[in-house]
């Protein structure tokens, strides 16, 4: 009874079609990988202080510490790794993206949906204050909530879904609408099925496709928002910096030439935002059937 | 028609020799300054305002020693009664003259100012009097050697123009009328203060008619303000960039060994402490901080020159003192606690920590030079002989709160003392309100022999004494380790070449110093 989902079978080759979203791709799963592996692969457990040196502080590229290894990337001011720093806060910064990501998703499907059904007052007090959440500029709105939390990844992922959650109830409501006067569920209804179970069962999967393309997008805007929050010192402890904290770390150090601290962790946050975009555009354009992509 | 236009050259060459000679000076600070009112805010900044358009009886020079201000002399009568003799041709910036009334009004407005945090400054004076219009005199109850240091906190300002002024009319500008070498014109709060010259000024005119502070708290914004010409000198330079500006022909740079020591505070009152564990992070039931050879491990442990030479660069000296080498009471015997892990580590275990122990260490984030890396450098070092170290930086307005409710176990702070013994009564001695010992102890340190001698110091008028005694009370408190030192910062200026500045121990910055 249930709808044809978008189709996802032969997806991949149709997106292989484009070859800058493939190229995309596979550097977004090159750095995921790296991200995963980091504790394995990365020279050094930049968040362990025992194992970092003031003496290596502020090597350049390809410098050699005071262990006779050489530092690829170059070291920050306290001695640690840069390469390895990167790894591990691209670690954090997907992680806090993807969490985030899915729990905005969650939160905003439910109530988009919710709206959606059971409309009238449900319907006015969820969709107003999506309105009054999106009023408001999302980093303000995270700036206070962290000012008031206190640090950690798990407040910065809080923060995170508060700014989010609005994106996914509205696209969730207008999906739900759409889909709620088609015949199939007025067919669940005839047959007597509870309310919950046809949202779950029913509506529920005929709203994922545009779900997942506004998530895709979202991811980049969470990761970018993440370290614009570390950048400006809230959210994670200085001795696990993330990639924006790693770049606003050497900020203070761009004028006096030593630009290592904060240009490659700033490359690879660029790196992995402008891939998940590309990659997310691609989708949109496959799964959007108003888009007509080949 | 010759003359007509003869006159226009001459008046367009008066214009533009006019606008050569007005010299205006543009100054980017660090921090913001919050009120002008000289009784309410005993913060820096402002006092740094204070200081060009007030004076005090009582001024400091470049090497933090008390010399003549608005009081040509002072004597003690006896061991309670001060005499302050006024200089005389000395007049406000709206002509009025200077006189004892003056100096009254002012002991008073700070000492009742609601909110003010002047007034434990004022607080022993149980009796102020005006012998003649240039005579002041003061008692205290008991015999009390600080009187001209605590004056030297208390800005003159007019009966005349302050009478009935609150905080509101000084940021105005309404009340802002005082002695100093600077009239104020306009104060844009976060943004900036605009002084005019006063050109009678009894130290000398100052050499500039226009004086900008500009606040610019951010680093990188302060150096570039600079190098762009935005500005014409800047306090607190980065240690980033000071190799860059040691380099630079257009900027010149001043500095000295400033006031200002950063220690650590050591919860020794408390078992167990807040944030002391054992390395599986299980509560410790004893407090390993409260044994003194634990305190002197952790000092062993810290390598101060590498953080001298590669956080401060160079910018810095170890410290063993609460105050560096220039000030009063400093005790040249002790020596910085030499970078000696293995002998941490021993310590240690002799005290029973052989496997070490956890704790957090926590600091400001915005207040010292370079607070955040320091925290961490100290981590590191700390982890290394076996205290594993994590690390908690907050802003300054959320941490001080926080410290002085007891929050902390190990925790960062710099203090700016004009002497030894004034910095062991604020840090060190028995808390005690009422004799306003110890506000700032956060250790809780404890130790009678200590109190004593402060006590005996502050009785005694003769310097000389006075300064032996408050080289024995440091010595008392160094060797039980009461704190740990860490370095005496180094104050940076740097300004447009052709600009000089006598750079001062107390980190203010003076435009009328600049030349």
């Amino acid at each position: 009874m249930n709808a044809p989902p978008a189709a996802l079978p032969g997806l991949l080759p149709r997106f292989a079609r484009d070859g800058v979203a493939l190229a995309a791709l596979a550097l977004l799963a090159l750095l995921i990988a790296a991200a995963v592996l980091a504790p394995w692969i990365a020279p050094q457990n930049p968040y362990d202080l025992a194992q970092l040196d003031l003496l290596d502080g502020r090597l350049p590229p390809g410098a050699l510490a005071a262990d006779g290894r050489s530092v690829l990337l170059g070291t920050d001011d306290q001695g640690r790794d840069i390469l390895s720093a990167i790894l591990y806060g691209m670690r954090t910064s997907l992680l806090a993206g993807t969490l985030s990501t899915l729990g905005a998703l969650a939160l905003g499907l439910l109530l988009g949906l919710g709206a959606a059904w059971f409309r009238g007052w449900t319907e006015a007090i969820i969709m107003r204050a999506a309105d009054l959440q999106l009023s408001f500029p999302s980093i303000l709105i995270a700036l206070v909530l962290l000012a008031l939390l206190g640090q950690g990844l798990d407040k910065i992922i809080i923060a995170l879904i508060a700014v989010q959650w609005a994106y996914y109830a509205r696209t969730a409501r207008a999906a739900a609408l759409a889909e709620r006067e088609k015949d199939y569920i007025s067919a669940a209804r005839a047959l007597g099925l509870k309310p919950l179970r046809i949202i779950l069962a029913h509506l529920l999967p005929n709203c994922l496709p545009p779900m997942t393309v506004v998530a895709t997008v979202q991811i980049a805007a969470a990761i970018s928002l993440e370290a614009t929050l570390s950048f400006l010192g809230l959210g994670l402890p200085i001795t696990e910096p993330s990639l924006g904290l790693l770049i606003a770390n050497g900020y203070a150090y761009l004028l006096s030439g030593k630009y290592w601290i904060s240009f490659f962790p700033g490359l690879a946050l660029l790196g992995l935002i402008v891939c998940i975009n590309l990659v997310a555009d691609r989708l949109r354009d496959l799964l959007d059937p108003r888009r007509m992509a080949g | 028609m010759i003359p007509p236009i003869f006159g226009l050259f001459a008046l367009l060459g008066a214009l533009a020799l006019n606008a050569v000679q007005a010299a205006d000076l543009r100054i980017g600070m660090a921090a913001d300054i919050t009120s002008m009112d000289p009784h309410a805010v005993n913060i820096t900044p402002n006092n740094n305002i204070g200081w060009h358009v007030f004076d005090a009886l009582v001024h400091v020079d470049a090497d933090a020693r008390i010399v003549p201000g608005l009081a040509q002399s002072w004597r003690a009568l006896d061991g309670t009664t001060w005499e302050f003799r006024l200089r005389r041709d000395v007049r406000f910036h709206d002509g009025s003259p200077f006189t004892a009334e003056d100096v009254l009004f002012s002991i008073e407005r700070a000492e009742k100012l609601p909110n003010g945090q002047y007034a434990s400054f004022v607080q022993r004076l149980t009796e102020k009097r005006a012998v003649d219009p240039y005579t002041v005199r003061v008692k205290t109850a008991t015999p009390y050697a600080m009187v001209p240091y605590d004056l030297n906190s208390i800005f003159i300002v007019s009966k005349k123009a302050a009478a009935t002024a609150s905080p509101e009319d000084f940021n105005s500008g309404k009340a802002m009328v005082g002695t100093g070498p600077f009239r104020f014109t306009r104060f844009a709060r976060g943004d900036r203060v605009e002084l005019a010259k006063n050109p009678a000024y009894w130290g000398g005119a100052p050499a500039w008619d226009k004086v900008t502070f500009r606040i610019i708290p951010n680093d990188p914004a302060r150096i570039a303000a600079l190098l762009s010409g935005d500005v014409d000198a800047i306090e607190a330079i980065p240690t980033q960039d000071l190799a860059r500006l040691r380099g630079d022909k257009r900027f010149g740079l001043a500095q000295k060994v400033s006031w200002r020591t950063l220690f650590f505070h050591t919860d020794q009152y408390r078992d167990p402490s807040p944030f002391v564990t054992d390395r599986a992070g299980k509560p410790l039931a004893k407090n390993p901080l409260r044994d003194a050879n634990v305190r002197l491990a952790i000092s062993k442990a810290i390598n101060r020159q590498a953080i001298v030479e590669r956080v401060m660069e160079n910018a810095a000296v170890p410290a063993s003192n609460l105050v560096s080498p220039p000030v009063f009471g400093h005790l040249a015997s002790i020596k910085p606690e030499a970078y000696d892990p293995e002998g941490a580590k021993r310590l240690l275990a002799r005290a029973g920590y052989a496997e070490g122990f956890a704790m957090t260490l926590h600091a400001p984030n915005n207040r010292y030079v370079n607070d955040d890396q320091i925290a961490q450098a100290v981590a590191q070092m700390l982890a290394r002989v076996g205290i594993a170290t994590k690390v908690e930086t907050l802003p300054i307005n959320v941490y001080l709160p926080r410290a002085r409710n007891g929050d902390f176990s190990f925790s960062l702070l710099g203090w700016g003392s004009f002497s030894g013994d004034l910095a062991l009564r604020a840090l060190l001695a028995a808390p005690d309100a009422g004799k306003g010992y110890g506000a700032w102890n956060w250790s809780h340190y404890a130790n009678a022999a200590l109190d004593k001698l402060l006590d005996q110091g502050f009785a005694t008028v003769d310097e000389k004494k006075r300064e032996a005694i408050a080289r024995e009370a440091a010595a008392i408190a160094l060797k039980d380790q009461a704190l740990v030192p860490l370095h005496h910062q180094i104050a940076i200026w740097a300004m447009k070449s052709g600009i000089s500045y006598v750079a001062r121990t107390d980190e203010y910055t003076f435009a009328h110093h600049m030349k």
